[in-house]
């Protein structure tokens, strides 16, 4: 790159707004292609690749792998465990938006570190940190041992693990909007005769319901794609505890195409999450838009 | 009757925002809370609204205990300087909130709810925009909005928090008027909270000075600007400037002037500070008893004329203000060195404390003549 480059380059930065110059057309012209060039490569290439890779062999063995019943089996426990961690990462996250937001106490910004533990934690060690605490010989397993309870290599193990690691999807979503609305509008039903539950349900969830939804789907996306922690806590029974991504890298080592199918599943979910998430997008932005 | 307020107290940490507050109001009076920022004003009122309790004291309602009663139930309407409506309900909705919330026992039938909502909005003058959303009204309609919400719950105590602070000039003057006159006719017993000492004075029937988490002083409009009761309602409300002046040996001296002063009860006092109001300052013909003072600059502003003058023995140029006759009278220029006689000073006597004990108001005689500098009237907060 050459000092005109450079000189163009901050010259289309400076004039973001006005007319842009030539040089300045080049710039945003390189700039985006590169963008998409690294976008293409890193991401879309290796998804069609997926997806190629699962349909090789046709549609027939395609419907077979998938129709299998252990992977039937973890289609139906990937949904069960997420249908079970979203709601609690949902209710969670609430409460402790709310607690962060409206109330001040001592620990407070402890807590707003805690929240954030799962992001910093590798997956692993989440695992292996349930398996401590619940597993045969763990402070907690014993006594769930007695009571007749699984917990590790289960699926309240599953859960837990899920849990844990999807914890500051709806929290951190919700906690700098609700920060910046401030609880005036709160403070206004209050002094107007509403009850705490009326104040929540008529005044501060349509006001969040769009961060809530993002943060939900968000959530969903990753409970449904864990790895690292369900991974040490499953114990990887087929058509018992292993959940999707556990189902593909089993049959990854077994048999090649079948993982790829399984794979190419897992990826339309998600892209399905995703998909939705940016309708909810298009719409809130219509609605803030057009009121 | 009416509401009681009695030595409040309220601390947030190191922070004093209610220090002994006490008042009285009475029922279906007009006050306005008059402070700057971080003088209290707000506290009290997010105390007497049930947001907020204080430390120590109380507030009765025809002896009523109103500290008792949570928020939700003590019937109080607040207004919020920047309204908190709800955006996703329509202003009708909005308006509604406070009727649709209650307990389905004392809840009005839907009908009747809507009834009562029009008619709030008729009087508020936004009938015509009841299935608006907040985001698509003015900045004077959502304050109406705001009120007419606040109103619904039939309130016997309104507050209002700054209700013209995010206004601009032009709706504020216009939204004042109105709503005095809306008090007049809703008779409801209003505090108003406000940092624009015109509006407080234009609008209330009382004005509550307040400085420093304390009460300065109350008192009507007039009497507060005519008989400022401290230096900080004087400068605040009344425009009252210092000049240098002290007592000794039984003489005033204020600027180059020394009269013998008589009546001056020096028990308990051991400085005074003294105040001219710009409007007590004129220029006069008569040479040699007059105070000679320089004019700096000269401003015709709606009617009157402002000017700052230089006078020896001030670091501040002081202010003096003219009606424009006036002025036509003697008309002075930037440059002019002119003869200005003071017609009115107010003195303040204060105890070792730094707390004013009493003060007076005197119309310096011109010459040396003596005066009588008492009888002082007692200052009580």
């Amino acid at each position: 790159m050459g000092g005109d480059t450079l000189m163009a380059a901050i010259s289309a930065i400076v004039s973001i707004g006005v007319r842009p110059s030539w040089s300045a057309s080049v710039v945003r012209v390189v700039l985006v292609s590169a963008a998409l060039m690294v976008l293409a490569w890193l991401l879309v290439l290796p998804l069609a690749a997926i997806f190629a890779e699962a349909f090789r062999q046709g549609w027939s063995f395609y419907l077979d792998a998938i129709s299998q019943p252990d992977s039937m089996a973890a289609v139906r426990l990937t949904l069960t465990v997420a249908a079970i961690a979203v709601p609690l990462n949902l209710v969670f996250g609430l409460a402790a938006a709310w607690a962060m937001t409206h109330f001040t106490f001592p620990g407070k910004s402890l807590l707003g570190a805690l929240i954030d533990l799962p992001f910093s934690v590798s997956p692993v060690v989440a695992g292996m940190m349930l398996i401590l605490v619940y597993g045969k010989d763990g402070w907690l397993g014993s006594w769930f041992e007695a009571h007749d309870v699984q917990v590790i290599f289960a699926l309240p193990g599953l859960v837990l693990a899920t849990v844990f690691v999807t914890l500051p999807f709806v929290a951190r979503e919700l906690i700098p909007l609700m920060q910046a609305q401030g609880s005036e509008q709160e403070e206004a039903a209050l002094t107007l005769g509403a009850s705490g539950w009326r104040i929540f349900f008529h005044v501060t969830l349509p006001r969040v319901r769009w961060a809530l939804l993002y943060g939900v789907l968000l959530c969903n996306a990753r409970a449904m794609g864990e790895f690292g922690a369900v991974y040490v806590v499953s114990g990887h029974l087929p058509g018992l505890t292993n959940t999707l991504p556990l189902q593909v890298d089993q049959l990854y080592q077994e048999n090649f195409s079948a993982a790829f199918a399984v794979a190419s599943l897992l990826a339309l979910l998600t892209l399905l999450t995703l998909g939705l998430k940016r309708l909810l997008e298009w719409r809130h932005g219509e609605a803030r838009n057009g009121h | 009757m009416g509401i009681d307020i009695s030595h409040l107290r309220r601390r947030f940490g190191q922070f004093t925002a209610l220090d002994d507050v006490s008042l009285s109001i009475a029922d279906g009076e007009f006050v306005a809370l008059l402070g700057p920022s971080g003088s209290g004003k707000t506290s009290l009122l997010r105390i007497l609204a049930g947001l907020d309790l204080p430390d120590a004291g109380s507030i009765l309602r025809d002896g009523e205990d109103l500290l008792a009663l949570d928020a939700r139930r003590r019937g109080v309407g607040l207004v919020f300087q920047h309204y908190a409506l709800f955006p996703h309900m329509t202003v009708a909705q909005n308006v509604a909130f406070g009727l649709r919330v209650r307990p389905w026992r004392l809840r009005p039938r839907a009908s009747a709810i809507k009834a009562s909502v029009e008619e709030l909005l008729r009087r508020v003058e936004l009938d015509h925009l009841s299935t608006r959303y907040p985001a698509q009204l003015s900045g004077g309609q959502r304050q109406r909005v705001a009120l007419a919400r606040a109103l619904a719950i039939q309130p016997r105590l309104l507050l209002l928090d700054e209700p013209f602070g995010a206004l601009d000039a032009q709706v504020r003057v216009t939204l004042r008027r109105w709503l005095r006159e809306f008090h007049r006719s809703l008779g409801i017993t209003t505090l108003f909270v406000t940092h624009d000492q015109d509006e407080a004075l234009e609008m209330a029937d009382r004005v509550v000075v307040m400085n420093q988490g304390r009460i300065e002083q109350i008192g009507t409009p007039e009497q507060i600007y005519r008989h400022p009761a401290t230096p900080f309602a004087s400068r605040f409300i009344a425009r009252g400037q210092p000049i240098p002046g002290e007592v000794e040996h039984g003489t005033l001296r204020v600027l180059d002037r020394v009269w013998a002063v008589g009546g001056f009860a020096e028990d308990q006092i051991t400085s005074i500070t003294v105040h001219v109001r710009p409007e007590d300052i004129f220029p006069t013909q008569a040479h040699r008893e007059g105070l000679a003072a320089r004019v700096l600059n000269v401003r015709h502003v709606a009617g009157t004329v402002r000017a700052s003058l230089a006078m020896a023995g001030l670091e501040e140029p002081l202010e003096a203000e003219w009606n424009e006759r006036e002025w036509h009278r003697h008309p002075v220029a930037v440059g002019d060195v002119i003869d200005v006689h003071i017609q009115s000073l107010t003195v303040f006597g204060s105890d070792a404390d730094g707390r004013v004990v009493a003060r007076k108001e005197f119309q310096p005689p011109h010459g040396a003549a003596p005066v009588t500098l008492g009888p002082w009237r007692r200052v009580e907060a």
